[in-house]
C-alpha cells in the first residue's frame, strides 16, 4: 500500500540578535516536550536542530510502546506532531543548525555559537543532542559505509530485497529495526556480543520465530569484508574462540549509541562514557544550562523518559527566571 | 479510492495556499513496466485539485520524445515541476511514503522561484560558470531524504545551471545499481562527485568544487 507523509519544513527565520528565554540544543522528543511547555508558558523558546526533527526516534519504523498509541505510530509521525504541537505555541526552529559552543556570559544569559557563524543568546539553555548510532572501529567499517554497511535499515533495508542481511546487536534497536526486513529479505541473520539478548521479550520472540531469521550469540564481530560492496562479515565465537566468515549482502550495525556532548566538555561533568550529569531538576552544574533525554548520564534511552526529563526542565526553567527576574 | 487522505489533504491545501507564481506539473508515464504509474497522475490530479495554482499535463514517454527531450528527460515515470520558468527541478518515480514532502517543497519552490539558501552558498551558486547536475537518490522510507532532496532542489532554483533530479532508488533499480546505491540520501554531482546522507549546503557546495575542478 502506498503512504504518503508530510514533513513541512519551517521557514521561521530565527534572529541572532535576540534574547531567547530558551535556547533548545536538539529537536528530538526531549527538547520538543521543553519547548511545548515552555513556549505555550508564553517563555521565548527557540529550538536549533543539526539535522531534522525528530532525533532518532524518528527513524524508528513502529513504536509500539509509547502510551497512547494502541496500534503503534511511526516514529516521524510521532515527531512531527511533538513539532506541530511546540509550533503551535511559538517556537521557532532552526534546521541544519548544528551547535559549536555554548558560552555561559553575565548571569542569566549564554552566548550559543552555530557551525554557520551564528550566535544565538538565551537565558538559558537546555542540552537534548541525544545520542548518535556507535560504531564498531572495525576493519571495513568506514569503507563500506553507504556500500553495503548502513546505521539505519528504515531508510536502506529497501535495497535488499531478496537478499541476505547481517544485523549486528541484537538489543531493541536492532531487533526493532531488523525484524521488518524479514518482510522482503532473503534472510537476516542477527550477531549479538553477549550470551543472550536484551531486547524486550516480545521483539525477541519474533526474532526466533520468524522462519528467515537467525539469532546467534557470542558473536565478537571484527571484520566487514567485501570488494567493491560488502560481501561479509568475520566474527569470533566468544565461546569456542572460532573465527567464522559469514557471507551477507548488506550490514547493518546497531551496537548502541554514543552522546553528542563534545562541544560542551569543559562546561558541564561527564561520565566516562561522554553522558552529561544534571540532578533531578536536570540542572547541569552551571545555572541555566540543562540537560535532558538521551544525553543525559544515568538515563535509560526511552521515548517516554525523554519526554518527562523535557517537562521537568520547562517546569524547572519556568522557577528559574522567576527567581532572576526576581533578584532583577 | 482517494491516495490522500483528509487530513494530508488539508494540510497540502494550507502549505500551497498561498503561492505566487503557477505550476505546472509534467509527468511522463510509460505503458509498459511501470508499477506507479497510473497513481503518479492521480497524485498529482489530487494535488492540483487543492490548488488553483497547479496544473497537470501528462504525457507517454515513449510517444512523446520531443516533449521529453526539451525538458531534459531521459527516463520514466518522471515528473518536470516547472515555474514561471524551468527551474530544472525533476522527480523521477512515485514522491510516495516521505518523498511526498520533496514534491510539494518543489512545487512551492518552482512556485516563489527563490531560494532559502544562507548567503555564501547563493554567493558560490552565483558564480559558476558550468551546468551542475544534481542527482539525489531517496527511498520512500527513509525520514533524512527529504532534507537532501529539498537542498537539491534549493540549489536549482537558486541557479539556473544547477539542474535537480531526485531518484526514486526502488523504481530506478538499474541506475542505482549503476551508481552502486546501497545507502540513502546519496548525492551525486556530474555523475561522479558522491555525498552521502543528509548532508548541509557546504558538502554539497565542497562535491560541487570538486566535481567542476
Amino acid at each position: 500500500m502506498l503512504e504518503f507523509n508530510l514533513q513541512p519544513e519551517t521557514k521561521k527565520k530565527a534572529t541572532s540578535g535576540d534574547l531567547y528565554d530558551v535556547v533548545i540544543v536538539g529537536a528530538g522528543p526531549a527538547g520538543m516536550t521543553t519547548a511545548i511547555y515552555t513556549s505555550r508558558d508564553g517563555l521565548k523558546t527557540l529550538i536549533l536542530e543539526k539535522e531534522s526533527v525528530g532525533g532518532l526516534a524518528a527513524t524508528t519504523h513502529l513504536i509500539e510502546n509509547y502510551p497512547g498509541f494502541p496500534d503503534g505510530i511511526n516514529g516521524m509521525e510521532l515527531m512531527e506532531r511533538f513539532r506541530k504541537q511546540a509550533e503551535r505555541f511559538g517556537t521557532e526552529l532552526v534546521e541544519f543548525g548544528e551547535v559549536v559552543k555554548v558560552d555561559p556570559r553575565d548571569a542569566g544569559r549564554f552566548e550559543v555559537h552555530a557551525q554557520g557563524g551564528q550566535v544565538y543568546q538565551g537565558r538559558t539553555v537546555v542540552l537534548a543532542t541525544g545520542s548518535r548510532p556507535k560504531k564498531l572501529g572495525i576493519p571495513g567499517e568506514k569503507e563500506y559505509y553507504g556500500r553495503g554497511l548502513s546505521y539505519c535499515a528504515t531508510c536502506d533495508g529497501p535495497f535488499f530485497r531478496d537478499k541476505d542481511v547481517i544485523v549486528i546487536g541484537a538489543g531493541n534497536s536492532g531487533l526493532q529495526d531488523g525484524i521488518p526486513m524479514l518482510d522482503y529479505a532473503n534472510h537476516v541473520t542477527f550477531l549479538e556480543f553477549l550470551p543472550t539478548s536484551r531486547a524486550e521479550r516480545i521483539l525477541q520472540d519474533r526474532a526466533r520465530e520468524h522462519p528467515k531469521s537467525t539469532l546467534r550469540f557470542n558473536q565478537q564481530v571484527t571484520e566487514i569484508k567485501g570488494d567493491k560492496t560488502v560481501t561479509g562479515v568475520v566474527a569470533i565465537d566468544r565461546e569456542t574462540g572460532e573465527e567464522q566468515l559469514f557471507p551477507t549482502d548488506g550490514v547493518f550495525i546497531y551496537v548502541g549509541y554514543s552522546p553528542d556532548s563534545e562541544f560542551v566538555a569543559d562546561l558541564v561533568a561527564r561520565d566516562k562514557w561522554g553522558y552529561i550529569h544534571s540532578d533531578e531538576n536536570m540542572r547541569t552544574k552551571v545555572a541555566g544550562l540543562y540537560a535532558i533525554g538521551d544525553v543525559r548520564a544515568d538515563n535509560p534511552a526511552q521515548l517516554s523518559i525523554s519526554v518527562g526529563n523535557g517537562t521537568r526542565a520547562a517546569l524547572d526553567i519556568r522557577e528559574y527566571l522567576l527567581k532572576l527576574e526576581a533578584e532583577g | 479510492m482517494a491516495l490522500l487522505n483528509e487530513e494530508i489533504l488539508q494540510n497540502v491545501t494550507e502549505m500551497l495556499s498561498d503561492m505566487p507564481n503557477a505550476v505546472k506539473l509534467v509527468i511522463f508515464t510509460k505503458s509498459k513496466d511501470c508499477e506507479y504509474c497510473p497513481q503518479i497522475v492521480q497524485l498529482a490530479e489530487e494535488v492540483a485539485a487543492v490548488s488553483d495554482k497547479v496544473t497537470v499535463e501528462t504525457h507517454n514517454f515513449d510517444a512523446a520524445q520531443d516533449e521529453a527531450a526539451a525538458l531534459n528527460i531521459e527516463m520514466a515515470p518522471a515528473i518536470a515541476i516547472l515555474g514561471e520558468k524551468d527551474y530544472g527541478l525533476r522527480f523521477y518515480g512515485i514522491p510516495s511514503g516521505y518523498e511526498f514532502s520533496t514534491l510539494l517543497h518543489g512545487i512551492q519552490k518552482a512556485s516563489v522561484g527563490i531560494s532559502d539558501l544562507d548567503e555564501s552558498t547563493q554567493a558560490f551558486l552565483g558564480s559558476l560558470k558550468k551546468p551542475v547536475h544534481l542527482q539525489v537518490f531517496v527511498t520512500p522510507t527513509c525520514p533524512y531524504c527529504p532534507r537532501a532532496a529539498v537542498l537539491a532542489y534549493e540549489m536549482a532554483t537558486e541557479s539556473d545551471l544547477v539542474h535537480a533530479e531526485v531518484v526514486e532508488s526502488m523504481e530506478f533499480q538499474e541506475l542505482a545499481t549503476e551508481f552502486n546505491v546501497m545507502g540513502v540520501p546519496l548525492s551525486i554531482v556530474n555523475g561522479k562527485e558522491r555525498v552521502e546522507g543528509a548532508a548541509p549546503p557546504e558538502m554539497i557546495v565542497k562535491a560541487i568544487k570538486a566535481a567542476l575542478a
